[in-house]
């Protein structure tokens, strides 16, 4: 007994080691902040690169240094909304600080997971001071204000080669264009149903969303239009649309689009875009910005010239798809209040800029130190000034992001940066739409699971079908040959058994 | 003082141990997410995920495209590798262990650079993104290859001169030596070949979405969009569970299981 005893300590001690470190970590008398966040998703030291910030330990400084208490922050990744909401739903109050997209937001609102903001962080924390006007009344009039807070935000629109064709921006100034014959094989989507949902349900309803679009004479509305509620509230009901005819019809317009794409992507689409092999790409505006400051042309260090393409990014004239990630609290959380100070501190405007310098997406504070940066990348003069051509540059008018964030360096209405004509197209446009794409976007909510299955149910179909005719054929033959050996094995079998060959004598 | 001694059945425990933790209790867990579905945090026995599978449209056209990807994948491995195996085992060639490792090299080359390479390569030719199909099956051959010609190596090279020797003093000529011996003694090999190919080809979505700009859906993939994306893991247990049957089916058909000595020839390498 007692040998046996030991044996079975001997195995436990087998699996010993992996359990013992989990162990040691509760015993720290180290304050923890767990923090879930997306892949690449914030400022981080990164190899070849001096000038990038590490946020996580600049936070972990600051944070000692104002409250006197040594902090850690344990930092992990997720790859799809699905995955952090099932981890959450597996082990609530593993995390307590997560960055879900905006459906993903609102079913955690709704199913009660989010932890409300407390009333001192919503009114007097850096996101109160320097958020932008524009995306906190957005979440105040949605009811979010309380439970997220918004860290990234932007639209989806094509990038797209302008030497294509002659007409391409025109084109491609409305959904439909992606669908035309002359771009076959020139193009690629997202391999994910929701952004293709999206794209095939501005497909399907373009034509009304353009007669409301001159119902309400909205082609250069802004938010400060009195109409602009009542219309944006219109096209947000149109592209949320999830009923079965609309579903039926985006699935054959998906079909149809299919079939003469390049292809579906995930990653991929900004890499093709810079080497040339695709010359239309269905993005979110952070990876417009991201492709198209890699294909341009450039000079090194050296002072060699490489060669690169300037490439474009609009967002079509009927709609657009308003997205954003933002932080939250989940119920159940064990620091809140780290968790706060954490959110707090990123929303600092010179931390937004440190993060937009290392992801490329567009942050959603604001600020003199965002401005100055963002002046710094895209300004090619002053009013007034010409560009190379001669042609004197645009304001692009940015007032309706930063207006009232400035600590006194910019005064209200002076937030424009001036800009030729033709970068005005590029990457200034994916990384703050102008007011007039602002009118007209979207945000899509989230769908119940039913309506989740039969578009889940729409976009397998489209993913799996059609099965070419040889596919059948092939499967055909083969199942026939198969038939056909396995009876003549049979028939060969009983006959041998039965039927000895002259000359031969059964041994018994 | 009592010597320490284990016993063979005491150490066993710790892979007794390893095989109910890595195997048995992740197959129950399937299998329990299989036949159950979720309403308001309230779990049920349920048939409707294997009911939903054979009636949705999406999913049989998916089960017919990895059919028919692995069914073809398989078809040109085998067709490629025998006469390789044939020839690296039996013809005497000096160096054959340096040719075997050529063909066996890109084994040892990270996967995922294969494919993107291979990628790049069907680009430059002009196939990438026109033969989305004729891509997949490519990447499936030169992914799988190595599987089929090793298994194919040990059987042929392992064959016993004398029955050829008396096949053909028997009076066979070469082609009915082959097909009366040389065959029907390698088919370990070819069984084993063929299993080490047609599942990992239905399932291996990597290389499907890789090179046919995800134009191509496998079953892999749909199991994985069930778990990453679609948020449903019956669904995707389900799924799981029919693949399992599917090779266990193959598995018997192409008599994988028979123990009837032939794998000490060491054709069931895997």
């Amino acid at each position: 007994m007692k040998r046996r005893l030991l044996t079975a300590a001997l195995a436990c001690a087998m699996l010993l080691p992996s359990v013992l470190p989990l162990a040691g970590c509760a015993a720290e008398d180290v304050e923890v902040l767990r923090v879930y966040n997306w892949e690449d998703y914030i400022s981080a030291p990164s190899e070849g690169e001096d000038d990038s910030v590490d946020l996580l330990a600049e936070f972990e400084k600051d944070y000692e240094a104002r409250t006197g208490r040594p902090i850690r922050v344990e930092y992990s990744t997720f790859g799809t909304n699905e995955n952090m909401y099932n981890e959450l739903k597996i082990n609530p109050g593993a995390y307590d600080l997560v960055c879900p997209s905006d459906y993903m937001i609102m079913k955690m609102i709704d199913e009660g997971m989010a932890e409300p903001f407390s009333e001192a962080f919503l009114s007097e924390s850096n996101y109160a001071k320097y958020g932008s006007p524009y995306i906190r009344d957005l979440f105040e009039a949605n009811g979010w204000a309380q439970y997220a807070v918004p860290y990234m935000w932007g639209t989806m629109g094509f990038v797209y080669n302008p030497e294509l064709s002659e007409t391409i921006e025109q084109d491609l100034s409305g959904w439909a264009g992606l669908w035309e014959e002359r771009y076959a094989s020139a193009a690629t989507i997202k391999d994910s149903v929701r952004d293709s949902y999206f794209l095939g349900v501005a497909y399907v309803y373009r034509d009304e969303l353009m007669r409301l679009q001159e119902e309400y004479d909205a082609a250069d509305m802004t938010p400060d239009d009195e109409d602009y509620a009542a219309y944006n509230a219109k096209v947000t009901e149109i592209m949320n649309r999830t009923d079965e005819a609309t579903i039926e019809k985006t699935k054959d317009a998906l079909l149809a689009l299919k079939e003469h794409l390049y292809g579906f992507e995930v990653d991929s689409g900004k890499q093709d875009m810079v080497v040339g092999r695709i010359s239309i790409n269905f993005a979110w505006s952070g990876d417009a910005v991201y492709t198209m400051d890699d294909a341009e042309p450039y000079t090194d260090e050296n002072g060699v010239r490489h060669d690169g393409i300037y490439l474009n990014y609009i967002v079509p004239r009927e709609c657009t798809n308003l997205w954003f990630d933002g932080w939250v609290i989940p119920k159940g959380a064990q620091n809140k209040t780290a968790a706060e100070a954490f959110v707090d501190f990123l929303s600092r405007p010179e931390n937004a800029v440190a993060n937009m310098n290392y992801i490329g997406y567009t942050s959603s504070i604001a600020g003199d130190a965002v401005f100055d940066e963002m002046t710094d990348w895209y300004a090619e003069g002053e009013a007034g000034d010409t560009d190379e051509n001669g042609d004197p540059l645009v304001p692009y008018d940015l007032n309706y992001f930063f207006n009232g964030t400035s600590d006194g360096a910019h005064a209200d209405g002076d937030f424009v940066i001036y800009v030729s004509a033709e970068s005005a197209k590029r990457q200034i446009s994916a990384q703050y739409p102008t007011e007039q794409v602002i009118a007209r976007s979207a945000i899509m909510q989230h769908f119940d699971d039913e309506t989740n299955a039969a578009v889940n149910e729409m976009w397998e179909e489209v993913k799996g079908l059609p099965i070419p005719a040889w596919a059948y054929i092939a499967i055909a033959a083969i199942a026939a040959a198969g038939l056909a050996i396995g009876f003549s094995y049979l028939y060969k079998g009983k006959r041998a058994e039965h039927k000895p060959k002259k000359g031969y004598r059964r041994v018994s | 003082m009592e010597r320490l001694h284990f016993s063979r059945r005491q150490l066993c425990i710790p892979y007794g141990l390893f095989l109910a933790l890595f195997v048995v209790i992740p197959m129950l867990l399937i299998l329990f997410y299989a036949f159950t579905e979720e309403a308001d945090g309230v779990l049920t026995f349920t048939f409707a995920n294997f009911l939903h599978f054979f009636t949705s449209k999406a999913k049989l056209s998916t089960l017919l495209m990895s059919f028919t990807v692995a069914i073809i994948s398989t078809a040109i491995c085998l067709a490629i590798a025998y006469p390789v195996a044939y020839i690296l085992a039996r013809s005497g060639l000096r160096r054959r262990n340096v040719l075997l490792m050529l063909f066996i090299l890109p084994m040892w080359i990270n996967f995922v650079l294969r494919i993107t390479a291979l990628r790049e390569l069907l680009d430059l030719i002009g196939l990438l993104g026109t033969q989305n199909y004729l891509n997949t099956i490519i990447g499936m051959v030169y992914d799988f290859l190595p599987f089929m010609i090793l298994p194919l190596y040990t059987t042929l090279e392992k064959l016993d001169n004398s029955y050829l020797e008396a096949a053909a003093d028997l009076g066979g000529n070469k082609f009915t030596v082959f097909t009366k011996v040389t065959l029907p003694l390698s088919m370990p090999g070819v069984i084993s070949g063929i299993t080490m190919v047609f599942m990992p080809s239905m399932t291996n979505y990597v290389v499907s979405d890789t090179l046919s700009n995800f134009n191509i859906t496998i079953l892999g993939k749909l199991i994985d969009q069930y778990f990453t994306t679609y948020d449903n893991w019956h669904m995707g247990s389900m799924i799981s569970i029919i693949l399992l049957v599917i090779i266990f089916v193959t598995m018997l058909a192409t008599g994988g299981f028979k123990d009837d000595g032939r794998e000490a020839r060491g054709a069931n390498l895997w």
